[in-house]
């Protein structure tokens, strides 16, 4: 299995014998693991093979790449340099990238990775780390790097892994929210909050609008990028100042509407699995799913089957996506 | 498997929205959400084939997923290598 929740001294043993590996784990636990070949972030929600979703704060989320890649770097980035993300990049690899959530990197990464130069040429996939919902506001989320022993709170890590001959990396999505039938939402402005939204080309306040029309904010906006849903989670609505925020930023010109309401997300998720077809489980090496799937899905104790992966503060699939699954593939050529 | 020339018409067919097709690779998808929108803003050449460049060079740079094996011949179909490249 390549995927596995295990103990600090389980996921050490495999440090020592020199396995690359991608983890997930609260800060505590991190902490107490040797240096070696691993990247990981901070978070302590998994969905496990074994067990479904599971909340740990004393218990590694591993994911064990040695199978796959034929070398590692990692690099450090700050919120500047992380432009160069796709032009280096390794040739014939991917990089799988983290950052601590409400980093000045999150915010950069996310407001400017579409525009990033090379976009799309290589792979890249990751998630935004995270903490105990319980210490939200007390406690920063931390990348580790493992080669190095550094943490950081602010800036990214991008572990670029150059796979073995005869092996391709593709990034993929699950996401079951599709745009609902009603009113067409643009913005004039990118960022995190909007006061103002075109509903139909109408300026109105986007508070106003989501209160009068009582708008389920645990439904996000949905944009259609060439068929590719693409969501935007809300975050929270300030009455008194009227502003709406999100967990990812909003774009002008990208034409949103708010999600189809879902009957049932594992129900959804099995169905569209099905449908999917192509995603086999021995191909997934990696992935991971979003904090408010988790959440309002009420996924604690249940099963994502193909996918197992830590619980996110946000995904990365070329770009900052919301309450989307995320997954990576090697194909062999 | 090789990247039809930049010339090739079905690039600007997609870009410009006039062609849409049923693509699977991610990258291209997310990349031609904001490409096509930016060229019904502004159609002028230079941001066309800006576009169609980009657009290119994300099947080029990615030219063994499969995925990108499968769009292309969406787009193109089988054509005879010739036609495919310049």
């Amino acid at each position: 299995m390549q995927q596995d929740i295990m103990t600090v001294a389980a996921a050490t043993d495999k440090i020592n014998q020199g396995r690359t590996l991608l983890l997930a784990g609260d800060e505590h636990a991190l902490r107490q693991l040797p240096r070696g070949n691993w990247l990981g972030g901070t978070i302590p929600y998994f969905i496990s093979h074994a067990e479904g979703g599971v909340a740990s704060r004393d218990r590694i989320f591993v994911t064990d790449i040695s199978g796959v890649v034929a070398g590692i770097e990692i690099a450090q980035y700050d919120q500047d340099s992380l432009a160069r993300v796709y032009t280096e990049a390794p040739p014939r690899g991917f990089s799988f990238i983290l950052i601590p959530g409400m980093s000045k990197a999150h915010l950069s990464f996310a407001l400017n990775a579409p525009n990033y130069k090379g976009f799309g040429t290589h792979p890249l996939v990751g998630w935004i780390a995270g903490v105990h919902l319980d210490d939200l506001g007390r406690v920063r989320p931390k990348v580790f790097n493992g080669l190095t022993g550094s943490v950081i709170e602010e800036g990214a890590l991008v572990l670029k892994a150059t796979l073995g001959p005869g092996k391709v990396a593709e990034v993929g999505i699950i996401n079951l929210f599709e745009q609902g039938d009603g009113d067409t939402l643009t913005f004039p402005a990118d960022g995190f909050s909007a006061e103002e939204v075109l509903v139909n080309g109408e300026t109105r306040n986007f508070a106003d609008y989501i209160l009068t029309r009582r708008l389920d904010t645990k439904l996000p906006l949905v944009a259609d990028y060439y068929g590719a849903m693409v969501n935007i989670s809300f975050q929270g609505i300030d009455r008194a100042a009227g502003r709406v925020k999100f967990y990812a930023p909003v774009f002008t010109g990208i034409r949103y509407k708010h999600a189809r309401p879902l009957a049932d997300y594992r129900t959804a998720f099995q169905a569209r699995v099905a449908e999917e077809g192509s995603v086999a489980e021995e191909r997934v090496i990696f992935s991971c799913n979003c904090i408010l799937n988790y959440l309002y899905s009420e996924l604690e104790g249940k099963k994502t089957e193909p996918f197992a992966g830590p619980v996110t503060f946000g995904e990365i699939a070329y770009q900052l996506l919301n309450q989307t699954l995320v997954f990576l593939e090697i194909h062999d050529i | 498997m090789d990247v039809p020339s930049k010339s090739h018409k079905a690039w600007m067919d997609i870009v410009t929205g006039k062609r849409l097709y049923a693509l699977r690779f991610l990258a291209a998808k997310i990349l031609l959400g904001r490409v096509i929108r930016s060229v019904s803003e502004n159609p002028s050449l230079d941001n066309i084939n800006a576009s169609i460049e980009q657009l290119r060079n994300i099947y080029k740079k990615n030219i063994d997923t499969p995925s990108v094996q499968q769009d292309l011949i969406t787009i193109f179909g089988e054509e005879e290598p010739c036609n495919r490249t310049s």
